[in-house]
């Protein structure tokens, strides 16, 4: 039968777990950070544009989030190690 | 939670009774953007700096500060106390009009039904304006076209001969069935029912609150239907009149804490005796005296308590329509303050007068 051979063994050796969880902690921080990031920004804009003396501090909050999908990455390169 | 509100959104929308949610609103950016509008409004230090000047240093200062367009723009046609009042009245209109123009969905569909309160206060000038003759100069002075009409049409509509003219003109709107009723000389009730047919449509409009902010915002909206109806008691109240019958009309339906009803039948003693056990006592307590003369002191400072829990409230909800509503009356508090400083020092009134009745947070 086709696809006899794939019941029978486990879909993912232990490689593919790894190489799945990897893009898993990368997908979800992404995400994450994506959404943050918007609602941040968004915000950011609105007090910009009443007072353009915001920019810095606006451009500092908005990219804070962006730790988030840094955590992930190390997590993927360690789960990869 | 917001995030798992929003995926679920589709699912849940049928299931609550927050109506008429159109689109998404921009919640983060509409806030941010109208805090920092705050920020810019007139500081309470500057009152007394105001109180010292004459209305042409006021229109100056005003014409450096937020209002330089609107000064720019009016100075041809008009000068002096005019001048800062139109302008004033015109940046109000221009202000809420941003507040439309920047914010979507949900949050404009509130914002649009709030402020339909300038077209009624629009409709009430026109109205009174003709009954008592005034000119149509005097008229457009006190128009605010920040609701649904345009100051193009107020002024045309200020223009026309007789109140007919303007009630025939206003045919299409909700108000007509209300407007029918008036016959030159039931002002005081038509007044009395187009309030209460803005307060039930907000509330309608409004719908029953499920998430906190609309909670929040349904608290706001009762909070000023208590202030309006505690003032009205007040007035009645030290006027002698005590027949339920000419109170209970006269009060608007859905208030936060009062028991309208309770306090209309009370007289005047038992009626403040009876207000000490709200919460608008710990306002009231500081200038309430049974010899006072006028009522004056005591409602800014009723007014000052509504601007003060509505800060907390927009606290309590920081990414909601509160702080928007926060900002809506706080301006608006700022216009009729300054207004108020220019007409008291054109009257020539002292200083100590105009400063009681201003409301400085």
């Amino acid at each position: 039968m086709v696809g006899e051979e794939l019941i029978a063994g486990p879909v993912l050796d232990a490689a593919g777990m790894k190489a799945l969880s990897a893009a898993l902690a990368i997908t979800v921080t992404g995400l994450a950070s994506a959404w943050a990031e918007k609602e941040i920004g968004t915000a950011a804009i609105g007090a910009m544009a009443e007072n353009e003396g915001l920019f810095g501090k606006g451009l500092i909050l908005t990219v804070i989030p962006e730790t988030i999908v840094i955590f992930g990455l190390v997590v993927a390169l360690l789960i990869n190690q | 939670m917001r995030l798992l509100e929003k995926f679920w959104g589709g699912k849940k929308s049928s299931r609550t009774s927050d109506k008429k949610k159109k689109g998404t609103s921009n919640y983060a950016y509409a806030v941010t953007r109208v805090r920092a509008m705050k920020s810019k409004l007139v500081p309470k230090e500057t009152y007394p700096r105001l109180l010292n000047m004459g209305i042409d240093e006021i229109t100056r200062f005003i014409q450096e500060s937020e209002y330089k367009n609107d000064i720019d723009e009016l100075a041809m046609k008009y000068s002096g106390a005019d001048l800062a009042e139109h302008a004033l009245n015109r940046n109000l209109a221009l202000t809420y009009e941003k507040l439309l123009r920047i914010t979507a969905g949900e949050l404009n569909y509130l914002i649009t039904e709030y402020l339909r309160r300038y077209d009624v206060w629009n409709i009430k000038t026109l109205l009174r304006g003709k009954q008592y003759n005034a000119s149509v100069e005097e008229i457009l002075e006190s128009l605010i076209s920040a609701g649904e009409f345009t100051y193009t049409f107020l002024s045309e509509l200020a223009g026309t001969e007789s109140y007919q003219d303007i009630i025939e003109a206003l045919k299409e709107t909700e108000y007509y069935p209300i407007l029918q009723e008036y016959d030159g000389n039931n002002l005081a009730d038509i007044e009395n029912e187009m309030d209460k047919m803005y307060y039930s449509s907000l509330f309608e409009a409004i719908g029953k609150p499920r998430s906190k902010d609309r909670k929040l915002f349904a608290r706001f909206v009762k909070l000023e239907v208590d202030v309006k109806n505690l003032s009205t008691l007040f007035r009645l109240k030290r006027a002698g009149v005590e027949q339920l019958d000419e109170i209970l009309p006269l009060m608007i339906e859905g208030g936060l804490a009062l028991n309208t009803e309770k306090l209309a039948a009370l007289p005047y003693e038992d009626f403040v005796e009876e207000l000490r056990k709200t919460e608008y006592w710990d306002a009231l307590s500081g200038v309430y005296s049974p010899e006072m003369k006028s009522l004056n002191a005591l409602e800014s400072k009723l007014k000052k308590y509504s601007l003060e829990s509505a800060t907390t409230y927009s606290h309590v909800s920081p990414i909601s329509i509160v702080p928007i509503m926060d900002y809506i009356i706080y301006k608006h508090n700022e216009v009729s303050n300054l207004r108020m400083i220019v007409r008291g020092k054109e009257a020539g009134l002292a200083d100590t007068l105009i400063k009681d009745q201003l409301v400085v947070i």
